[in-house]
């Protein structure tokens, strides 16, 4: 192998670069089994075992709250139920229920109303 | 599903798979990981016995972050080449004024090419190793990066969290101590005058 015009542009590193990249060191069949064994245990532990993150900053209101509801599967049926009733709110045919019997439906089963609260009202 | 079907699946992609307690993603996603992440540490420490460690400890922590993985944020392997660099840096710190040990090159692989060519290529790997420990770590981690692993310069400055001019100006240093560290060897490593 002979020194080409780019490696001697580069100082000739090239050849270098290039020998390290075909002998880079293989990991040993010991490694993969025991990232194999890190893998399949923390698979095992689940999620809520893994140890916190360390934070640079404190947590703010926002990112407590997340947490509290149980994370992002949590707020992503949040986010549904949401959408899903900001939906129901604009796509309702309005010849289906007018102003006037939507408004009168608020008030024709009061007593259901408390039942799915759950109160002895 | 099969172990074999998760070959063309990106890395993200197998993380939310490993994160839902996929087994084969976790075997697929170690195959293809693992060997870059120990390569990494091994330049960047030089010493093989370490780099396994670093890369298991890497790995491990990438086993734990599955479940709360920022998707868009970063590519897994840069997120790697990150934690691989910040934790081979805390054990040279910690071991600073330690010996480095070469002992660790692999053996050539059979065929590939001539007995001498092997000899002068794994000549030629152990005494870039050898400059490339006398560096500062970051002219090692930026020269590795941009010219072993092969990345482009933005995102080496992503993984170093740098500006790009940071890193042209890192490399172009660690080039030119490099040069300097292996001109008194060109002729030894037999690629001056074997033509």
């Amino acid at each position: 192998m002979s020194m080409s015009d780019k490696d001697q542009a580069d100082g000739g590193l090239d050849v270098f670069f290039e020998a390290a990249r075909g002998h880079a060191p293989i990991p040993s069949p010991d490694l993969l089994a025991r990232v194999f064994a890190d893998a399949e245990t923390t698979q095992q532990a689940g999620p809520s075992t893994a140890p916190a993150r360390v934070s640079a900053t404190p947590d703010g209101l926002a990112a407590r709250l997340y947490r509290l509801l149980g994370g992002w599967p949590a707020m992503a049926g949040l986010a549904t139920a949401a959408l899903t009733g900001i939906w129901i709110g604009t796509a309702l045919p309005e010849g289906l229920i007018g102003t006037a019997e939507a408004a009168y439906l608020v008030d024709i089963t009061p007593e259901m109303a408390f039942d799915l609260a759950g109160g002895d009202f | 599903m099969p172990f074999d079907a998760h070959d063309d699946v990106p890395d993200e992609a197998l993380l939310v798979l490993f994160a839902n307690g996929d087994s084969a993603a976790a075997r697929v996603l170690a195959l293809r990981l693992t060997p870059r992440v120990m390569a990494h540490a091994y330049r960047l420490l030089g010493n093989r016995a370490e780099a396994e460690d670093v890369a298991q400890e890497a790995m491990l922590r990438l086993w734990k972050q599955a479940g709360d993985w920022r998707h868009g944020e970063a590519k897994v392997t840069t997120w790697l080449y990150r934690v691989v660099a910040n934790l081979c840096i805390d054990r040279q710190r910690r071991a600073r004024g330690g010996s480095v040990t070469l002992d660790a090159i692999p053996e050539p692989a059979d065929g590939r090419a001539s007995a001498v060519e092997e000899m002068q290529e794994h000549a030629r790997a152990e005494a870039l190793q050898t400059a490339l420990n006398d560096l500062p770590e970051r002219q090692r981690q930026a020269v590795v990066l941009r010219h072993i692993e092969g990345l482009a310069n933005p995102e080496i400055a992503g993984i170093m969290e740098i500006t790009v001019e940071a890193v042209e100006s890192l490399t172009s240093r660690g080039k030119r101590a490099l040069s300097a560290a292996l001109a008194g060897r060109q002729e030894e490593l037999g690629y001056v005058d074997e033509r």
